[in-house]
């Protein structure tokens, strides 16, 4: 939103942010046919996994999966944070939002994702309560767009007690960082809940079953970490490729796995340079280890990953929620399975299951009436096959000029 | 009128001064015969053909908004719905929920911008209510509107006849009302470019029949946007929809902001925008006629019916691949990242 520094006759942004340059239909179509050739080349199906919503949703906007060749898949693997949220810290959210003089203030992807506490006189079945549903009954959750908006919250309403629940990767948590260095109100504190996904990435190919041959490393998220993160990935038999999010960006990103994979030459390599530096966002970096320190963190229904979170530091550690309402992250007893029965997010999220086999996709969980995190999500895969109708796969169409001359309609 | 600055509770309560309300804001501004009778209800004449009657309640935060206001969108709203059922509008009603508080000043703005708009849709404004509520209780102003609007003999305009083939024109850019209400609400326009398209399409209908009058189908493309009219139109239906991305036409800052706060225009509301269905040898001529209208120049065909896969509204790609455009669900929030 730069102001007058405009391009076109009335654009909001400069025309430089537009990335049709990304989008060009032929440039796409060139891509996608030396991604067939390489393909071909190499004999053999290919499969492939992304690890970042946004690509997913690139795949489902752009319906790119039909420009690949039949035999290359392409997965979508743990890239959604709200999907892996812990369940405990969900539930320690509601417990908050419902305690009098608390404003529990969240990114509005959070509000409708179940927890573990069972959602009482519910006649659906296994559901359980949300943010929504902590409303409904009273509790106090604001939606923001940024922990900005949290901290103005806090500075309008100084008697009140804010809690920012700080959910998402690292590109999220670098905001809560340089916010809490420039000493934000201090009825604010923090709900400690982001992921780091380097350790969570570099856990893939000990899997078992893991057949996956390369990764589209998620460019954001690189661009704040560096691509030395990734550096031991090709030692453990996959291919790498920091990739961006237009389709274009998407393209080569495939293009240069298959490139690694035919010469049998495994490396990190930066497909996203017009965004990501190798050595990252060393301001960011600064932020981040100044107010946080690695701890092991639950990825829901997944496993406990050592260093896959952030806590904040000795200096910070005032402001976590943790510390000042104890009492909220006290089970009570109650607590259910992570996920619904027979939810199968925790396999969706690990691409070790499509969407649409499980038996409650599109049924029983719609996004309008969701039973898991990744049918929640905008970031969700679940959300993002219904969404697009990938689940369809390849969509022929039947025009009814072609049937002239073939017969009635 | 000058007696108060602000709507009182009395304003309200039917005693002098909601006869003084109605006498001085509404019946002065809106200039009509049967309203100014004061009467319980308007006797009018009736022009021939069969009835199209509408009905809308019109709520908008904040009320008034780059390009119009809550006035503008109510009778607008009105006029649109009778026009795609191809009548001819010409009767209006008007019902106000006020919020104690709400500036007499700012009303009588509404009340203006509601006779202009009635003006330009030639429709008449005949009769009128007004209750006020507490302070709190309202969210300064709600305006319920009723249409009345008769449709030529011999027209058939509707749904029943959506067959494959059939081509999909809009008489414009499309998102423009709900990204500029979602924008002036969150201060997301510092540049001040956004404007709502809200308009009433009444004379644009008529030019559009006139030249091509096997257009069978048209709909105003308000909430939820072209997904969810596109959804309604084949639902249940043994047809399927296609939209081709690339000829949407859409105002480059709507584009930009849309991008930014990942929001699908085709998914947002618009005020002044529709969508007709031609048959293949009339679509030129239809295209003609929206372009030389005032609120048609960026007017486009955009796609076409299919007959499969059916009961789904698809979108191709500049790619030639398709995506399935869905239902809207929820209100569009922006996203984390």
């Amino acid at each position: 939103m730069t102001r007058g520094h405009r391009a076109g006759p009335s654009p909001a942004l400069p025309a430089a942010a537009l990335p049709d340059a990304y989008r060009d239909p032929g440039l796409v179509a060139a891509l996608a046919a030396r991604v067939r050739e390489t393909a071909a080349a190499l004999a053999a199906p290919v499969k492939l996994m992304h690890i970042c919503g946004t690509h997913e949703h690139a795949l489902g906007r752009y319906a790119l999966r039909e420009l690949l060749p039949p035999d290359l898949e392409l997965l979508a693997g743990p890239g959604c944070p709200v999907c892996v949220c812990d369940s405990a810290l969900i539930d320690a959210a509601i417990r908050l939002a419902s305690t009098p003089g608390i404003t529990l203030a969240s990114f509005g992807d959070m509000l409708a994702v179940p927890g573990s506490l069972p959602l009482r006189g519910e006649a659906r079945g296994d559901v359980r309560m949300s943010l929504l549903d902590a409303r409904a009954r009273g509790g106090d959750v604001r939606t923001v767009y940024s922990v900005f908006d949290a901290a103005r919250l806090a500075a309008a309403a100084p008697a009140r007690q804010v809690v920012f629940f700080s959910v998402g990767f690292e590109t999220t948590v670098v905001a809560t960082a340089a916010l809490l260095r420039r000493d934000p109100p201090p009825n604010l504190t923090i709900l400690e809940a982001n992921y780091y996904t380097p350790p969570a990435t570099a856990l893939l190919p000990t899997l078992p079953g893991f057949d996956v041959q390369g990764l589209l490393l998620p460019g954001h998220a690189t661009a704040v970490t560096g691509t030395g993160v990734y550096r031991e990935l090709p030692r453990a038999g996959v291919a790498c490729a920091v990739t961006g999010f237009e389709p274009a960006d998407m393209l080569a990103g495939v293009l240069a796995l298959l490139r690694q994979l035919h010469k049998g030459r495994l490396r990190v390599e930066n497909v996203y340079g017009r965004v990501v530096a190798d050595a990252g966002n060393e301001r960011a970096l600064a932020d981040l280890d100044a107010v946080f320190q690695p701890v092991s963190r639950r990825w829901r229904g997944i496993a406990d990953i050592p260093g896959s979170g952030f806590e904040l530091r000795s200096a910070h550690r005032w402001r976590s929620a943790r510390e000042r309402f104890p009492d909220a992250f006290v089970e009570s007893g109650e607590r259910a399975s992570e996920h619904a029965a027979g939810c199968r997010c925790a396999d969706v999220t690990l691409g070790l299951t499509r969407p649409d086999a499980c038996p409650l996709f599109a049924a029983r969980c719609t996004p309008d009436s969701p039973y898991g995190p990744c049918m929640v999500s905008h970031e969700g895969t679940c959300r993002a096959w219904h969404q697009y109708g990938m689940a369809r796969g390849p969509i022929a169409v039947r025009t009814s000029s072609t049937e002239v001359g073939r017969g009635p309609l | 009128m000058a007696r108060y600055e602000t709507i009182r509770l009395a304003h309200g309560s039917g005693g002098r001064l909601t006869a003084d309300l109605i006498r001085d804001v509404f019946a002065a501004t809106f200039d009509s015969e049967p309203l100014a009778a004061l009467t319980d209800a308007a006797v009018l004449a009736n022009p021939g053909g069969r009835l199209a009657v509408t009905t809308d309640a019109h709520s908008v935060t904040p009320w008034r908004f780059p390009g119009g206001d809550i006035g503008r969108l109510a009778v607008a709203g009105t006029v649109n719905d009778l026009a795609v059922m191809g009548a001819a509008p010409r009767y209006l009603s008007a019902a106000f929920v006020l919020e104690e508080g709400f500036r007499l000043d700012d009303l009588a703005e509404v009340a203006r911008s509601m006779k202009a708009t009635a003006d330009e849709a030639v429709i008449t404004i005949v009769a009128g209510d007004t209750k006020v509520v507490e302070r709190g209780k309202g969210d300064g102003i709600y305006i319920a509107t009723a249409g009345v609007g008769f449709v030529p003999e011999g027209r058939d305009i509707g749904p029943h006849r959506l067959e494959p083939g059939g081509l999909l024109l809009v008489n414009g850019t499309l998102g423009d009302h709900g990204i500029a209400v979602m924008a002036a609400r969150d201060g997301l326009d510092p540049s001040g470019d956004l404007r709502s398209d809200v308009a009433p399409l009444a004379s644009l209908v008529d030019a559009l029949l006139a030249a091509a009058p096997g257009v069978h189908f048209l709909r105003d493309l308000t909430r939820g946007g072209l997904a969810a009219v596109a959804n309604e139109m084949v639902t249940g239906r043994p047809l399927g929809l296609r939209v081709f991305e690339e000829a949407v036409p859409l105002d480059p800052s709507v584009a930009a902001l849309s991008e930014m706060l990942g929001i699908d225009p085709l998914l947002a509301a618009n005020e002044g925008k529709l969508l007709a269905v031609a048959p293949p040898d009339q679509a030129a001529a239809a295209l003609a006629a929206l372009r030389a209208h005032p609120l048609g120049a960026d007017a486009a065909v955009i796609g076409d019916l299919l007959l499969e896969p059916a009961g789904v509204a698809l979108v191709e790609t500049a790619y030639g691949s398709r995506r399935v455009l869905e239902m809207p669900i929820e209100e569009q929030l922006p996203r984390i990242c």
